[in-house]
């Protein structure tokens, strides 16, 4: 049992704990940078239906979806050094930082590459056409057409998955990476006041979601800004 | 001038045109009928290539695509020579009026900005559209956006403008501002295609009619001889059919 509840704490750990956000925030921007990149390449075979790498993606992302991000996690923290042994490269020293940011990237992905897939699919075949009757290649009706349509519909879908995986950031400290909760954990082992920590952690964490939140609704509004009608109207 | 020569077109085992031979002169102002599934709107569609043709010939100008072996540039050569005008104006709705004209010709035609502006605000005036330009295509109505639309494919510049069904998903009231527009640039000796059921539109303003009837045409000629005297049983039918009895004795009912 812990010690006696001690409001006042809040005031010592809340500071403790925010020093450590910018380890969680980097765990979530490097996964989101690499999932977002390899998501697009996820998405790639099924947009253009290329025969078994098609299977292969479906197979990925049915995997990643039907297993605990945590068991990703340790597979990813005992196999990739052992796999990376087979060709000598000694992975015993690294930062236990590395294993966390390769499976947030490879679990975002395949979450990623639904969210991208599905956004190419709403935009209207039409919009292609157009782009093609007026002289551009694929590659320009593309860039310049679909995607930033695409965007739009994806942002609500991405912010929903980016909050999650803010969330998720929150088990890394099981492989031992000084992120907020991790740094909480050893708050908790100093201090025996375990409730006060995680009221801290829940502010802390409540909060930042928040601030997504706002971020993504102001982003949303200056994309959709083509589907508001004039005011007077 | 343009020359289709033995177009044909299946999707799976379904035939959708069986060797179709066209050919239009510049300034002309073709008009397609046909019911539907005759293979009108396919037909038009082949000409850029938004379907593949599986077999026969396109030649606009200068440039003869063979549809079995067509190479990525031809395809991008033809659809640079033409312009297109579709049913659901698709209308890039992520920008402006404006933007939507200037598109083309900055993206694919790499004309410079301040040109491609300047033509661009010229065709929306033409359109009868200076005052929309910052508009996004769902604050216009349909029959302005799809004026936008005929600005867009003006301002190509294209040999020749494929028009499909450019009023059919119009408000009825709306299908007049259109047509006016379609007709003034018919009289300034633009060469386009339209596949249309507007049979006023067709004999007032085309010099050329086409009747289409399961993915052949069955008969083609100036619009007297189609709309007075056709000489096909299936186009007589067909004539009868989209013409009420009731829209001609207007005086009768006085």
């Amino acid at each position: 049992m812990g010690k006696a509840f001690d409001l006042s704490l809040l005031g010592t750990f809340l500071p403790e704990l925010l020093a450590y956000l910018p380890i969680t925030l980097l765990i979530l921007a490097a996964s989101l940078f690499f999932g977002l990149l390899l998501g697009l390449l996820l998405a790639i075979p099924r947009l253009y239906n290329i025969p078994v790498l098609t299977q292969l993606v479906v197979v990925y992302v049915s995997f990643i979806r039907g297993t605990p991000v945590l068991i990703q996690l340790f597979l990813v923290y005992y196999g990739l050094p052992a796999v990376l042994g087979l060709v000598h490269l000694d992975l015993s020293r690294a930062d236990p930082l590395l294993f966390v940011i390769v499976t947030y990237s490879l679990s975002s992905a395949a979450f990623l590459s639904e969210t991208i897939r599905g956004a190419v699919n709403s935009v209207d075949l039409g919009q292609t056409e157009a782009a093609y009757a007026v002289g551009m290649t694929a590659r320009q009706a593309f860039g310049r057409i679909v995607l930033p349509q695409a965007l739009m519909v994806a942002v609500p879908n991405f912010a929903n998955k980016v909050i999650g995986f803010l969330k998720d950031t929150s088990l890394a400290f099981t492989i031992g990476v000084m992120d907020m909760m991790g740094r909480g954990q050893t708050l908790i082992s100093a201090t025996a006041h375990a409730l006060e920590v995680y009221i801290s952690l829940a502010v802390i964490y409540y909060l930042v979601v928040i601030v997504l939140e706002r971020l993504f609704a102001a982003s949303e509004r200056k994309l959709q800004q083509h589907e508001r009608k004039w005011a007077s109207a | 001038m343009i020359h289709l020569k033995n177009i044909h077109k299946s999707f799976g085992r379904l035939n959708v045109l069986n060797g179709i031979n066209l050919t239009v002169e510049r300034g002309d102002v073709v008009v397609i009928l046909g019911p539907s599934g005759s293979g009108k709107t396919t037909l038009l569609r082949c000409i850029n290539f938004l379907e593949r043709p599986n077999d026969g010939e396109v030649t606009i100008g200068a440039l003869t695509v063979d549809c079995r072996h067509p190479s990525r540039k031809d395809i991008l050569e033809l659809r640079r020579k033409t312009a297109m005008v579709f049913q659901h104006y698709n209308l890039f709705k992520h920008k402006t009026a404006l933007e939507n004209v200037m598109e083309g010709l900055i993206v694919a035609q790499k004309v410079p900005k301040k040109e491609a502006r300047e033509r661009s605000l010229e065709m929306l005036e033409k359109v009868g559209l200076s005052d929309k330009c910052d508009h996004y295509p769902s604050q216009l109505s349909g029959g302005q956006q799809q004026r936008v639309g005929i600005a867009r494919a003006l301002a190509l510049n294209p040999e020749l403008i494929l028009f499909d069904e450019p009023t059919s998903a119009l408000d009825p009231e709306l299908v007049g501002e259109v047509l006016a527009v379609i007709k003034t640039i018919a009289s300034e000796g633009v060469t386009m295609i339209v596949v249309t059921h507007e049979m006023g539109f067709a004999r007032e303003v085309s010099n050329h009619v086409v009747f289409m009837d399961g993915g052949v045409i069955v008969e083609q000629g100036t619009p007297a001889d189609i709309f007075v005297d056709p000489k096909e049983e299936r186009t007589r039918q067909f004539l009868k059919r989209i013409t009420p009895e009731w829209s001609y004795p207007m005086e009768a009912l006085r």
